[in-house]
């Protein structure tokens, strides 16, 4: 015995010594996994008119001016004057730019085209000018808005803050515009309030979490339109309008609410138009009417991912410099959605925010002089030279090789690294700007178009090049990072395993002195034992399947069930096994009948055991009927809430209900918690001993059971969502089945098995779309 | 002749006049009827059942170990008579004769009592119950139970030994245990298995029940039958080994 207890604290240790490890590995793999990338501080203010230098202190050069003073200021250094005077940033929540734009070379479909009749004559006429604005993963709302205004792209975090959002700290459009003595009104969802608390004059907010409502949500939006399309005191008015994401939760991408949503957008967008044209005359005045979507959205509606359905997000420019110019219908270009942010910046005259890694749009500044074009493109330059000098300390400073001469120019082949590679494309921009100007001085006008499209396009080389450097590296993992964490893991694993194998030798030496024939049990309990491999390593496989990913209560429910046949099986099996050997009357010795007993695990069938005939045992068996009712009630959990991507929109009994009303949920709901109530009862009956402790957690149990039978009489039915306490309970029952299948070895994956089952079946997923945030917004009725 | 004396050839033969019958069905129901297990799979389940059942019925009525224990008498009818033979030689006068105690046979319960488990493992994993899917899960659990339950009943018959030593011993030991239990054990993991696509969002037709946990099901069982010659033919050299 002392040698036991001995095995045992070395046992404890290396269990806590591999769990430590474990949790070493996996922290080391999340940050590694969700880089945190450096963003430089503070605001973008009149330096960012100038070249970079490489002194940092020279740079951040910081003076409080006021805001009428720091936009003459800006005025004067930008040397690229405002185009536009007010702007209307239209936010179509989940709008895919395939709904508008068409996809490819192909037009949208008709549907589309005639449900947005206005907007697509002002696509026609070339008064409006579209962009695939490729919006970057995750496609939430809150990292996509902090994108449009910040240009910057967000790690893999800000999903976890899209539910507890917080301010917006970091240099923004936004912010710029306050810092100039813009007014700021906002309509719509209440996202924007969350990241800009005290920057509107006029704000209403509306929740996106009522995800039903398509109808009021922007209502609440468009009943403002009248007032402040008549008021004259904002420069900046935001619209948000989630209806027609909520119509894709509800329906799906063709839905067929979709068509009247778009109509209520296309009316929406006609009557801005419509009123800002009225105050053309006026320079200062002019508005730019630029309607954006965070995102797309998926068939099923969701978005989160980074499929093309998802990113394909849009941006439309409707304003009086864009409709000067042909644009053909069908050369809509392909562009990142951050580039919305430094365009905004320059047509508006303020500084790009210091973090933006977007780049102009092509063909936003065609009316502009052909100076004041490439000095915007100079001033978007700059900034991303800073940003690059944040990321690559000394970035253009000291290494002269690559400004050095013109016979650098050709060798594209010499350049070898990304860093002298952005640095050969900047020198020759800078040259080619450099030699238009000279020329521009000297009066020589002989090839003028040529060098300002080789200016342009040598800027928009570096630009693209510096941009998507830039964006891989908020995006890139460290490496070496995740392999070490990788490598702890498995360690750890390895560790573990050797712990557990340890384990069963002992056990199993110790389980050989009083057994004499180990080997048939293990030939009995093949099937299910072999199966529980196969299925984890099986589950572990379907991984690697996107789809299986998104549909994981699919395998899950399929393995929970096949076990549960096969648990059927053996049982049937060897209940068979037992008559056929008490029928044969093979003189077998009693330990071996009580073994055969053992493998059936009817503890009751030891008193019964010498009756024969298997029919009747059969009816008196009790191991049976768990086994049927996990299956039944495991195949009804898998029917009550369609749960994953593809299959959301078939009927299930959860959308049965809701459609049979609030009062047979109710009556459903206390029906399903009082017959729950019975059978815990019971099972407390079947407890022999009567210790306190018993006492204790029978009276807490109904306690509890009466609470929440208190909270279903009271409540209101319509806050509670398809994942009432009726699924709940159907899940605890199968709980409570589970413990009645007493098998040692299987026993634990057979719990996995129903939890993980249980816990699809009452309508989660993996999608983040599923994830009830609602249950953290419950407010107490007063 | 003895029970378990099976010679390899003979489930060979046996195995390939079952294939033979399934092959036949499909080439009906593709060329004859113009069906396909994508366009219409009840419909060509059917067929395949239609095709299928008279073959496997008797076939393994022919192997049936015991005639006195049968109580069934459409029994007589394929193994007892001669119509079988009559059919061969190509006389169909009496064709519809034969159809009718083969539709008793299929509504005697034979079937359907094979069907209604195969059918309620299906559904207890997960097969759709609506309506629009009722004929194909009772056409497809009746296919299964023709792969699985009929052949054990054809050999069997009610014999309650024989039932439970089948179903008490996983490990098949003599022949005909093997003929019987390999193909069935092949056509239900080959449908489990078929199975596994269904969740995939590649959006193909065959994804739909019970398509490819069909195709998975006569994969499996031809898996089965040719595993079942193999090892007849293995136990009949253990046996002659053993007689030497």
């Amino acid at each position: 015995m002392s040698s036991s207890s001995l095995t045992c604290g070395k046992l404890a240790s290396w269990t806590i010594a591999a769990v430590l490890l474990q949790i070493l590995g996996l922290s080391l793999f999340v940050i590694g996994f969700f880089p945190v990338k450096p963003t430089l501080p503070g605001f973008s203010g009149p330096e960012s008119y100038r070249a970079p230098t490489c002194d940092p202190v020279l740079d951040a050069e910081e003076r409080d001016l006021s805001s009428e003073k720091l936009r003459t200021l800006y005025k004067e250094l930008s040397k690229v004057p405002p185009s536009y005077g007010r702007l209307v940033l239209m936010v179509i929540d989940g709008l895919p730019a395939e709904f508008v734009l068409g996809r490819g070379d192909k037009p949208p479909t008709k549907a589309m085209m005639e449900a947005m009749p206005y907007t697509q004559s002002l696509l026609s006429s070339g008064k409006a000018r579209g962009y695939y604005a490729k919006a970057a993963p995750p496609t939430v709302t809150m990292p996509r808005l902090k994108a449009m205004v910040s240009g910057a792209i967000g790690g893999f975090l800000d999903v976890a803050f899209n539910f507890n959002t917080q301010v917006l700290l970091d240099d923004n459009l936004l912010d710029q515009f306050k810092r100039i003595g813009w007014e700021l009104v906002m309509h719509g969802d209440e996202t924007w309030i969350k990241l800009f608390p005290r920057i509107f004059t006029r704000q209403d907010g509306v929740s996106s979490f009522y995800v039903k409502d398509i109808v009021e949500v922007d209502f609440n939006v468009s009943r403002h339109l009248d007032v402040e399309l008549a008021a004259e005191d904002w420069n900046l008015l935001i619209l948000h309008y989630l209806g027609l994401d909520h119509v894709g939760h509800i329906g799906g991408r063709h839905s067929t609410l979709m068509p009247a949503k778009l109509k209520e957008m296309d009316d929406v967008i006609k009557m801005i138009h419509m009123g800002s044209t009225v105050h053309h005359q006026n320079p200062d005045a002019s508005t730019l009417l630029v309607v954006v979507s965070d995102h797309g959205m998926t068939n099923g509606g969701n978005h989160g991912g980074s499929s093309y359905e998802e990113t394909d997000s849009l941006a439309l420019f409707i304003g009086s410099g864009v409709e000067s110019l042909e644009f053909s219908m069908n050369a809509h270009k392909a562009v990142h959605q951050v580039d919305i942010a430094p365009t905004l910046a320059l047509l508006f005259g303020v500084p790009i925010p210091k973090n933006n890694i977007g780049v102009l749009l092509r063909g936003m500044f065609d009316t502009l002089t052909d100076e004041q074009r490439l000095r915007a493109l100079q001033l978007n330059s700059w900034q991303l030279l800073r940003l690059l000098q944040a990321h690559l300390p000394n970035f253009l400073c000291g290494d002269v090789t690559c400004i050095s001469g013109e016979d650098n120019l050709q060798t594209d082949q010499s350049i070898s690294s990304m860093k002298e590679n952005l640095c050969y494309l900047y020198s020759r921009a800078v040259s080619a700007h450099n030699a238009w100007l000279l020329r521009q001085i000297s009066g020589l006008t002989s090839n003028d178009a040529d060098d300002l499209g080789y200016a342009i396009d040598s800027y928009y080389d570096f630009l693209g090049n510096a941009s998507e450097w830039l964006s891989h590296r908020a995006t890139d993992k460290p490496i070496n990072l995740l392999l070490s964490g990788i490598v702890i893991m498995l360690i750890s694993c390895v560790l573990l395993l050797n712990t557990v194998l340890k384990l069963f030798k002992e056990v199993y030496i110790t389980e050989g002195k009083y057994c004499s024939q180990p080997k048939e049990i293990s030939q009995v309990w093949q099937v299910d034992e072999a199966f529980v491999l196969i299925g984890l390593v099986i589950h572990a496989l379907s991984l690697g399947a996107s789809s299986m990913v998104e549909e994981e209560q699919y395998t899950w429910h399929f393995l929970t069930s096949t076990l549960y046949l096969l648990f059927l099986l053996t049982t049937i099996r060897s209940l068979f096994k037992t008559a056929a050997s008490d029928f044969m009357k093979m003189k077998k010795p009693e330990e071996n009948l009580t073994l055969h007993l053992a493998v059936s695990n009817d503890e009751s069938s030891y008193t019964t055991n010498n009756r024969s005939l298997p029919w009747t045992k059969l009816q008196e068996n009790h191991q049976l009927y768990p086994v049927l009712v996990v299956l039944i009630f495991g195949r009804i959990l898998r029917g009550w809430h369609q749960g994953g991507i593809n299959w959301v929109h078939l009927p299930d009994i959860s959308k049965l209900l809701v459609q049979a009303g609030s009062f047979s949920i109710k009556a459903l709901q206390i029906f399903s918690l009082l017959n729950f109530m019975l059978v815990g009862s019971f099972a407390f009956s079947l407890v022999r001993s009567r210790t306190h402790f018993v006492h204790i957690v029978r009276t807490s149990y109904f306690m509890s059971g009466c609470l929440v039978l208190l909270h279903i009489i009271n409540s209101q039915t319509h806050n509670i969502g398809p994942t009432d306490s009726s699924a709940t309970s159907v899940a605890q029952l199968f709980y409570i089945c589970a413990g009645s299948a007493v098998l040692l070895t299987v026993l634990v994956v057979a719990m996995l098995f129903l939890g993980m089952a249980g816990h699809f079946g009452l309508g989660n997923s993996n999608s983040l779309a599923t994830i009830d945030v609602a249950g953290a917004f419950i407010v107490l009725e007063l | 002749m003895g029970y378990g004396e099976i010679t390899a050839s003979k489930a060979l033969a046996l195995h390939f006049l079952c294939g033979v019958g399934l092959a036949a069905g499909y080439g009906i129901a593709r060329l004859g009827c113009d069906l396909s297990l994508v366009a219409d799979p009840a419909r060509t389940l059917r067929l395949l059942l239609v095709v299928e059942g008279p073959v496997i019925i008797g076939i393994y009525g022919w192997v049936r170990r015991d005639r006195e224990h049968c109580s069934m008498r459409f029994f007589s009818v394929f193994t007892g008579g001669d119509s079988i033979r009559r059919l061969l030689r190509g006389d169909c006068s009496d064709f519809p004769l034969i159809l009718i105690p083969l539709v008793q046979c299929i509504s005697s319960g034979l079937l359907s009592s094979g069907a209604l488990l195969n059918a309620f493992g299906a559904i207890v994993l997960g097969a759709p119950v609506g309506l629009k899917y009722w004929l194909s899960t009772i056409y497809w659990s009746s296919l299964m139970s023709l792969f699985t339950f009929v052949p054990a009943v054809c050999v069997f018959g009610t014999s309650r030994t024989d039932w439970q030593r089948i179903l008490a011993y996983s490990k098949p030991k003599e022949g005909v245990d093997c003929l019987i239990s390999l193909p069935a054990q092949g056509a239900v993991i080959g449908a489990w298995l078929g199975a596994w696509p269904m969740p995939l969002d590649w959006e193909r037709p065959w994804q739909e029940w019970p398509i490819c946990v069909t195709y998975g099901a006569i994969a499996g069982y031809s898996v089965g039958m040719f595993a079942s010659a193999v090892f007849v033919h293995v136990l009949g050299r253990k046996v002659h080994v053993k007689d030497d």
